[in-house]
């Protein structure tokens, strides 16, 4: 192992703080918007991840590829409804959801245009089916009538959507009488109401998917061969969470963009560290010299001008990483294709992502040091001297 | 030798800094162009003249609403309208979902009335219109799937369950989005057994002054019906699709600023060694007669040409780059277009003059300000 002067470099990054100070935050930025951006995918894609209950399997039409464009008729769903193998709960009622999707066109609060939001109708098993949703303020929906619930944020983000206010769609009027909170999942980008209201309110003679609790594994398995080789249902069954795993596709463009965005900036920063760091070796030729004199080998220096280089842009990376920090958990929101709808998320900044960032950071520092510390250690110890 | 001589010299006493400059300013004004054209690409749908004469009529609550197809013998009543064809999004893939492309269950007799600036063969498109499960396909796909006039393709439906079995009679180019494919409307309601209905209705009004007029008429003549219409301009209803991707305006913009800081940091950094390096030469400059501001100007003139140099590499690229590959299948369909605009181009190079301009002023203040004496004391 050579030995490296490492005060040297470090002192010399405090001394020619002018220099580094551009290179440092140069790699900061980089840095900052890569994890940024792909925040912006993880928030994405773990709302799907998160959605929905392993147990449950969702029933489609054969060939929809979406929930809003299924349609089961009424008596293929009462013939479901009573399969064995459902969990029943203590009034004997089988965990059984018949369920349609309908969009309405939203304005948003600030007013700035508006989105397509999920109406979701549902049984009145729909909440019993998705144990992890809590009605945190009011109440649930009266079947029969015409009420819904509406998830935290779209009360946050849309406009006559907080308890007791009302909106129009469909042929009626619906009075929001409760919250609920879905965690992080895609739940929280939509309305829930009756399913038959619905129904009759956005003139439906059919209703979309089913979702179904079977009592175990082994039944869910039965559950799914009987239903789909059943002819006359027409039907394809999965997992709830495979569906939503599935669309975390929507995701690829902002990580496309992303990993375009971080690779082209970061050559262009580490140009900017070579810049730096050629500069150093040519200011220091003298003190190269004089660090040979004393008895340290090309390598070290080599190393030496390396580790520089390398400290200078893992600065940046670490700044870079304090400045998105801030953006963790800010909400926002973006178009769906599967869904046809906005879909609600958080910027969600894990440790890996960090990490990831920090590795961009030290692989600019790589490239930025790799030649201009060449040179410094080719330098002959005379002429390095004289000069 | 003459100034401009000087210059040039001073420029390129370091060619590794220069060209390490050069390409740092050129990469950051490329990201920045190709910035600016996504975000014009995605918020600015094109217009035409003919687009200003285009209103969709669409289902109130949202475009997954469909509308009865008897709507259209009251539309086509309305003064002022030209023609309406029924548009049904089909949404089927072909093959594998992968591929998507925009598919229309359209009227085939009206849709290039309405899309005026489409060019077809006339025989092409009468082969399209008489063959009733004939369909016509913008070039774009058709080179995508490498598909000939008279191939036989099958779309399998997954928002309507049925599958068109069509023959390809025809393509469009120009104008409007060269990706769509267009078929029978009556075919697609045979296939679907007379459901009657349809996604939009597309007309054409026809002129200007009777927009307005036109899009009153159709909503309140729908008012209060079980399907209320909501009718707009081609331009408003795909600003509407923009809104509904959120603020991806503000995240483009904030990365575009953030790219530009990181510029004007990376060139005033090399500019202030640049100089630094030289505070000797200065001050002789000085001492032989040239006054502040002619220093000043053979700095501001070395900075302004190493941020344009950077500037049109950076700029010019792109624009070559765009116009040279094909975004539609790079992108797999996400971007049909990359037009870098005269407008793009040009402000891209503004930016790099004034970063060539600012990066140079803190230095090169500061080199005025010394006086001749210190400067040439400066050994470094």
């Amino acid at each position: 192992m050579p030995s490296i002067p490492v005060t040297y470099n470090l002192r010399n990054i405090r001394v020619r703080w002018r220099t580094t100070i551009a290179t440092v935050l140069g790699v900061a930025l980089v840095v900052s918007v890569f994890v940024m951006v792909m925040a912006l995918a993880r928030g994405l894609k773990s709302t799907y991840v998160q959605t929905g209950d392993p147990r449950n399997l969702l029933v489609m039409r054969r060939g929809s590829t979406a929930e809003s464009s299924s349609q089961i008729m009424r008596e293929e769903m009462i013939r479901m409804k009573y399969l064995p193998g459902i969990a029943r709960d203590a009034q004997d009622r089988p965990y059984f959801s018949p369920e349609i999707i309908v969009l309405i066109y939203l304005n948003r609060l600030d007013a700035q245009g508006g989105a397509n939001v999920i109406v979701r109708g549902m049984g009145e098993m729909g909440l019993a089916v998705r144990p992890n949703i809590v009605l945190s303020e009011g109440r649930m929906f009266q079947s029969g009538r015409r009420e819904c619930v509406v998830s935290r944020r779209v009360a946050n983000r849309f406009a006559n959507c907080l308890i007791g206010q009302s909106f129009r769609a469909g042929k009626a009027e619906w009075t929001v009488v409760g919250i609920f909170e879905a965690g992080k999942s895609a739940y929280e980008s939509e309305i829930w109401a009756d399913a038959d209201e619905v129904r009759d309110a956005f003139n439906r003679n059919f209703y979309g998917s089913a979702l179904i609790r079977p009592v175990d594994d082994a039944a869910s398995a039965a559950l799914v061969r009987r239903i789909e080789s059943d002819r006359t249902l027409s039907a394809r069954v999965l997992k709830e969470t495979d569906y939503y795993k599935d669309q975390t596709k929507t995701a690829g463009p902002i990580q496309f963009m992303g990993g375009f965005l971080a690779t082209i900036m970061s050559i262009g920063a580490a140009f900017s560290a070579m810049n730096t760091m050629y500069a150093a070796v040519g200011a220091r030729t003298r003190e190269i010299g004089t660090l040979r004199v004393l008895g340290f080998k090309r390598r070290s220096i080599y190393l030496s001008f390396l580790l520089e280089s390398v400290l200078l842009a893992g600065l940046g990376g670490v700044i870079g990483c304090l400045m998105s920090l801030p953006l963790n958990g800010v909400a926002t929101g973006t178009f769906s294709w599967t869904s046809f709808s906005e879909v609600a998320f958080e910027f969600r900044i894990t440790p890996d992502l960090l990490g990831k960032g920090m590795m961009f950071a030290l692989v600019m520092g790589v490239l930025g040091g790799l030649l201009p510390a060449r040179m410094a250690a080719r330098k002959p110890v005379l002429v390095a001297l004289k000069t | 030798m003459t100034i401009a001589g000087f210059i040039l010299r001073n420029a390129l006493r370091n060619k590794r800094r220069l060209t390490l400059t050069i390409l740092s300013v050129s990469l950051s004004l490329f990201l920045f162009t190709t910035l600016q054209t996504a975000l014009r690409e995605l918020t600015q749908p094109p217009s035409t003249s003919d687009s200003a004469l285009r209103l969709i009529t669409r289902h109130r609550v949202s475009l997954a609403n469909v509308l009865p197809e008897k709507y259209q013998y009251r539309i086509q009543q309305v003064p002022g309208v030209e023609v309406v064809s029924k548009f049904t999004w089909f949404g089927g893939i072909y093959q594998d979902e992968k591929n998507f492309f925009p598919q229309f269950a359209v009227e085939p007799e009206k849709i290039f009335r309405i899309f005026t600036e489409a060019k077809v063969d006339p025989l092409e498109l009468d082969a399209f219109i008489k063959e009733r499960t004939a369909c016509i396909v913008g070039i774009k796909t058709m080179e995508r799937f490498g598909w000939k006039i008279g191939d036989r393709i099958t779309l399998r439906g997954t928002i309507w369950d049925c599958n068109p079995e069509l023959v390809i009679r025809g393509v469009y180019r120009e104008g409007i989005d060269e990706t769509n494919l267009f078929f029978h409307h009556d075919y697609f309601n045979e296939l679907m057994n007379d459901l009657g209905v349809t996604g939009t209705f597309w007309l054409r009004v026809r002129d200007e002054a009777a927009v307005q007029p036109v899009i009153d008429a159709i909503d309140a003549s729908f008012r209060n019906s079980d399907a209320e219409t909501k009718t707009e301009t081609e331009r408003a209803f795909q600003l509407g699709f923009v809104s509904m991707f959120g603020n991806i305006k503000m995240l483009i913009g904030s990365i575009s600023t953030v790219i530009v800081f990181t510029m004007v940091l990376v060139t005033a950094s090399t500019m202030s060694m640049a100089i630094r390096e030289r505070m000797r030469e200065l001050a002789v400059l000085k001492a032989i007669g040239f006054n502040g501001r002619q220093v000043f100007s053979l700095i501001l003139a070395e900075s302004f040409g190493l941020a344009m140099a950077g500037g049109l590499l950076g700029c010019v690229g792109a624009w070559a780059l765009f116009s040279n590959i094909d975004v539609y299948k790079a992108t797999q369909g996400f971007f049909i277009k990359f037009d870098v605009t005269p407008h793009i181009l040009a402000s891209g190079l503004l930016l790099a003059g004034l970063l060539g301009a600012i990066s140079c002023i803190a230095p090169a203040w500061a080199s005025i300000r010394m006086s001749v004496v210190t400067g040439l004391k400066e050994t470094d």
